[in-house]
C-alpha cells in the first residue's frame, strides 16, 4: 500500500506459474514460453505469408517482410560488417524478429508481458550472442583471437597493462551482461511503468475529488503505451547492431 | 571435535544454501532454467527457420530484383545507344537529302538557264525572222507603192502635158522620166 494505492508486489508482475510442467523442472511451460513460441509462429506466418506470392513490386505481407529485411541488411549488416557480413543475416534477423515480438506483448491485450521483461529471454540471446562472435573470431583470426581481442594490434606496449584488463573484461565479460541487462531492464522499467499508471486508473475511478486527476492517469498511460512499441522496437535494433557490432569486431583484428 | 567441526560445518552449509535457494526463489530479476530452456529451444528454431527456409526465398528476390532492375537498366542504355544511333544515321540521311536536294536544285537551275538561253535564242531567231519578213514586205509595198505611185503620176503628168501642149505625148518615153523623180523624191 503506496498513498493508499495497492500496489502489487513486484514478482506477481513478472513471475508467471507453469502452464505444465513440473514447478521447478527445466521444461515448465509458462506465459514466458508461451510468447517466445508466438515469436517464432508469428514470425514463420510472415514470413510465409510474405513469401507465397512473391512478385517484383512487393506488398502487403511482402512488403513488410522485405522492408524489415532489407531494413536489417542495410541498416545493420551492411553499415556495421560490410558485405562480408552477409553471411550472418539469418542470425541477426532471428534476433531481431525474436526480440521485437517478445517486446511488443508488453501492449498487447490479454498479454501485457513483455518476454524480455524476464531475465531468462536476454540472458540467453546475450549468451548466444556471445558465444556467436567469439566463434566467429576464432574462425576468421584462429586462436590468435583471443590475444588480438584482448590486446589490440597497435597500441604501444606500455599501454598493455591498462588494455589488457580493460580489453578482455569489455570483450568477454561485459558485453553479453550488457547486452542482457539493457534489453532486460527497459523492457520491466516500461512494463512497470504500464502497471503503474493502469492501477493509478483503477484507484482513481472512484466517486470521490480523486477522479479529476484520473484524465492525466489515463492520458500518461496511452502514451506510455504508445511509447512502449517504440521502446519494443528500439531495444530489438539496439540488441541487433550491437550483436553486429561485436560479430563484426570478432572478424578482423584491427577492429 | 572433528566431529563438532563437521556439525557445525554442515549446519553452516545447509543455511547457505538455504539463504541462496531463498534468495534466488525470491529474486523476480534472476533468470530462471525453464524460461532459459525455452528461450533457447524457440530461438534455435527460429534461427534455423531463418537460415534454410524463411529467408532465402526473400534473398533470392532481392537478387531477382537486383538482376532485373540491372537488365532492364542495360536494356534502356542499350535502347539509348540506339536511339542516338539512329538519330545520328537520320541526321546523316537527312544532311544527304539537303545536299541531294541543293545538287538537284543547282541542276534544274542550270537547266532552266540552258532552257531559257535556248527560248531566247529561238525567240530572237523568230523575232529576227518575223522582222526580216516584216521588212520585205515593207520593202515589197513599198516598191509597188512606188510603181502605183510613178503610173498614176505618169498618167497625171502625161495628161497634163498632153492637155498644155494639146498633143498625144509618147507615154513610155516620159516613165523613166517620172521613175527618176519619184526615186529622187523618195530619197529626199
Amino acid at each position: 500500500m503506496i498513498f493508499g494505492l495497492e500496489f502489487p508486489p513486484i514478482e506477481n508482475l513478472v513471475e508467471w506459474p507453469n502452464w505444465f510442467g513440473p514447478k521447478d523442472s527445466f521444461y515448465g511451460f509458462n506465459k514466458i514460453a508461451f510468447i517466445s513460441l508466438v515469436a517464432i509462429v508469428a514470425t514463420s506466418v510472415l514470413f510465409i505469408l510474405g513469401n507465397r506470392k512473391r512478385s517484383m513490386v512487393p506488398k502487403g505481407a511482402q512488403n513488410l517482410v522485405e522492408s524489415s529485411v532489407a531494413f536489417i541488411r542495410d541498416g545493420i549488416v551492411l553499415e556495421t560488417m560490410g558485405p562480408d557480413g552477409m553471411r550472418y543475416l539469418p542470425y541477426l534477423v532471428s534476433l531481431f524478429f525474436f526480440i521485437l515480438i517478445g517486446n511488443i506483448f508488453e501492449v498487447i491485450p490479454f498479454f501485457h508481458m513483455p518476454a524480455n521483461a524476464r531475465m531468462a529471454g536476454p540472458a540467453v540471446l546475450a549468451l548466444i550472442t556471445w558465444a556467436y562472435y567469439i566463434a566467429v573470431g576464432l574462425k576468421h583470426q584462429g586462436p590468435k583471437y583471443f590475444i588480438n581481442a584482448i590486446a589490440p594490434p597497435g597500441v604501444p606496449k606500455a599501454l598493455y597493462i591498462l588494455v589488457v584488463p580493460i580489453e578482455f573484461l569489455s570483450t568477454f565479460i561485459v558485453r553479453p551482461f550488457s547486452l542482457a541487462v539493457r534489453l532486460f531492464a527497459n523492457m520491466l522499467a516500461g512494463h512497470i511503468l504500464l502497471v503503474t499508471f493502469s492501477v493509478l486508473c483503477i484507484t482513481l475511478f472512484t466517486a470521490s475529488l480523486l477522479a479529476l486527476v484520473l484524465p492525466l492517469s489515463f492520458f500518461m498511460l496511452v502514451a506510455l503505451t504508445g511509447f512502449e512499441v517504440m521502446v519494443a522496437f528500439l531495444q530489438a535494433y539496439i540488441f541487433t547492431i550491437l550483436a553486429a557490432v561485436y560479430i563484426g569486431s570478432s572478424m578482423h583484428a584491427e577492429h | 571435535m572433528l566431529a563438532l567441526v563437521n556439525v557445525f560445518a554442515e549446519a553452516a552449509t545447509t543455511d547457505l544454501n538455504q539463504a541462496v535457494a531463498e534468495a534466488t526463489a525470491k529474486n523476480p530479476i534472476l533468470p530462471v532454467v525453464n524460461e532459459m530452456f525455452w528461450t533457447l529451444v524457440f530461438f534455435a528454431i527460429l534461427w534455423a527457420l531463418m537460415k534454410f527456409v524463411l529467408l532465402p526465398p526473400v534473398m533470392r528476390t532481392f537478387k531477382e530484383r537486383a538482376d532485373k532492375v540491372r537488365d532492364d537498366q542495360q536494356a534502356a542504355e542499350a535502347a539509348d545507344t540506339a536511339r542516338v544511333d539512329r538519330l545520328e544515321q537520320y541526321e546523316a540521311g537527312l544532311a544527304g537529302a539537303r545536299s541531294e536536294a541543293v545538287k538537284l536544285i543547282e541542276q534544274a537551275r542550270a537547266e532552266g538557264d540552258a532552257e531559257r538561253r535556248v527560248q531566247v535564242g529561238a525567240a530572237e531567231a523568230d523575232v529576227a525572222s518575223l522582222r526580216t519578213e516584216a521588212a520585205a514586205e515593207i520593202a515589197g509595198a513599198k516598191e509597188r507603192a512606188r510603181g502605183e505611185l510613178t503610173s498614176s503620176i505618169t498618167d497625171i503628168a502625161v495628161g497634163a502635158a498632153e492637155a498644155v501642149v494639146q498633143k498625144s505625148i509618147d507615154r513610155s518615153a516620159q516613165v523613166s522620166v517620172v521613175e527618176d523623180y519619184v526615186a529622187q523624191a523618195g530619197k529626199n
